[in-house]
């Protein structure tokens, strides 16, 4: 029998099957988009925090930080309040679309890139401070040549939120919807090819996201060789 | 745009109560290698963050000439005991800060590099190069837009005698062109060689400042004779 699934699994992935890529392309396009967002905010975020050190920067470490650990269902129960029908941003009318998911994906790395960046940074800063503040560079001059510094170190940042993204199921599914055709992503699929008994998708899906997983460690394992 | 004189006027310095300099008044007239000396934890480098602005301290306390700290910060340089470089080739080391300093003429920095001897790991990233050679990077990045002071924490401490020699004769040239230079040091036959003033600190207190010729020839308490001595 599990001969059979797997069969018919890599036949549903070598033949190209339409179903199967179409979930793909939209987790792709989801977390992709919900990726770019939360790193072009996040990280110039995080590294900015280096430099104010008060009252304030270190609540917001401590809740970046908290907030790193967020079950994504508790997320996904928090966005559902604000943009249903009812909810304060109900007027955007995105609940059950791929923006809500992307919204909820986008929330759901901010912190972890928010953290690891401030730590990153904070760890530059500590090596590079005395050289800077001797050229007597503005803050964004130096922020600028951190970031640069840390650029490695970042992109393992990056692909960090990308695997948390991919992999997330619970806040997607309540904010998404699981429509099929519209909001499906790999993990909703899995999660609803199961219930109903067929399996061969879903076993398909979770190769896909195996592979997905493999190569951002092993890029992960490079990044860090080279930086 | 004149520097000097250097006048410190009663600066103190303390971190979580513990007084790291004291009482410290001072005024320089030459533009020449100022030695700054005395035992670890005696305030040395303190003393030279402070005078380069890397260290905040009340206005008025310290004036170059008729500038504040502030004020002549462009035209001062630093070089650190521990050469602090960014994880790029020597090259762009040189390029980052030159950029900075807003000279955008390449062939300045390939004049650099000709001037320090350092063509043959210009092309290398720094991590890959030996301790002198850092530092020659370091120093090569100090004089970039030439500036009128330069101050050296240690800059030879852990280097060995040939790269120690190189150095010296760098900042000996430095000084030559009109560049003030402070340095930190410990090393008692270095400060002979290349010293020419002295300032000397113990607990954060200057207890002597003369010319190096007469401090190798004056009569000294214990504490500067073992300085002397052993050092």
């Amino acid at each position: 029998m599990l001969i059979n699934i797997l069969e018919t699994a890599f036949n549903l992935i070598f033949t190209l099957n339409e179903n199967l890529i179409e979930i793909i392309s939209l987790s792709l396009k989801v977390t992709l988009s919900a990726l770019i967002i939360s790193v072009s905010i996040s990280i110039p975020f995080g590294a900015f925090l280096v430099f104010y050190k008060n009252k304030l920067q270190s609540f917001i470490v401590l809740v970046s930080n908290t907030l790193m650990g967020m079950p994504p269902v508790v997320l996904g129960l928090i966005i559902y309040t604000l943009v249903s029908k009812k909810g304060i941003f109900g007027f955007l009318d995105i609940l059950y679309t791929p923006s809500a998911m992307i919204l909820a994906q986008t929330l759901l790395i901010s912190p972890i890139v928010i953290s690891l960046t401030y730590e990153e940074i904070f760890k530059k800063n500590k090596q590079y401070s005395l050289l800077l503040n001797s050229l007597n560079l503005s803050n964004f001059s130096k922020l600028k040549t951190l970031i640069y510094e840390s650029r490695y170190a970042l992109l393992t940042v990056t692909l960090t939120g990308f695997g948390r993204a991919s992999a997330e199921v619970g806040a997607v599914m309540i904010v998404g919807g699981n429509i099929n055709h519209f909001t499906r992503v790999m993990t909703t699929a899995i999660a609803h090819e199961t219930s109903k008994g067929s399996i061969e998708l879903a076993v398909a899906l979770g190769f896909i996201l195996l592979l997905i997983s493999f190569i951002i460690t092993l890029l992960i394992k490079s990044l860090r060789k080279i930086s | 745009m004149n520097i000097l004189p250097l006048k410190i006027n009663n600066l103190n310095y303390s971190i979580n109560g513990n007084k790291i300099l004291r009482n410290i008044d001072i005024s320089c007239n030459e533009k020449n290698i100022t030695i700054i000396a005395g035992n670890n934890g005696s305030g040395k480098s303190t003393l030279l963050k402070i005078l380069h602005g890397l260290i905040k301290i009340p206005k008025n306390t310290i004036k170059w000439g008729n500038f504040s700290i502030s004020k002549i910060k462009k035209n001062q340089s630093m070089v650190f005991q521990e050469p602090i470089l960014l994880n790029r080739t020597t090259y762009e080391n040189l390029t980052y800060v030159s950029r900075k300093k807003n000279i955008n003429d390449k062939s300045y920095v390939d004049k650099i590099i000709k001037r320090l001897n350092i063509k043959d790991i210009s092309n290398i990233n720094t991590k890959y190069i030996s301790g002198g050679e850092r530092q020659k990077v370091a120093i090569a990045m100090s004089i970039i837009g030439n500036p009128k002071i330069i101050f050296f924490d240690e800059p030879t401490s852990q280097l060995d005698p040939s790269y120690k020699n190189e150095i010296e004769n760098i900042i000996s040239n430095l000084s030559n062109s009109e560049t003030k230079i402070f340095m930190t040091s410990h090393d008692i036959s270095q400060i002979k060689r290349i010293g020419k003033e002295i300032i000397f600190l113990d607990q954060g207190e200057i207890i002597y400042h003369n010319t190096v010729e007469k401090f190798f020839s004056e009569k000294h308490c214990d504490l500067i004779k073992n300085y002397i001595n052993y050092g």
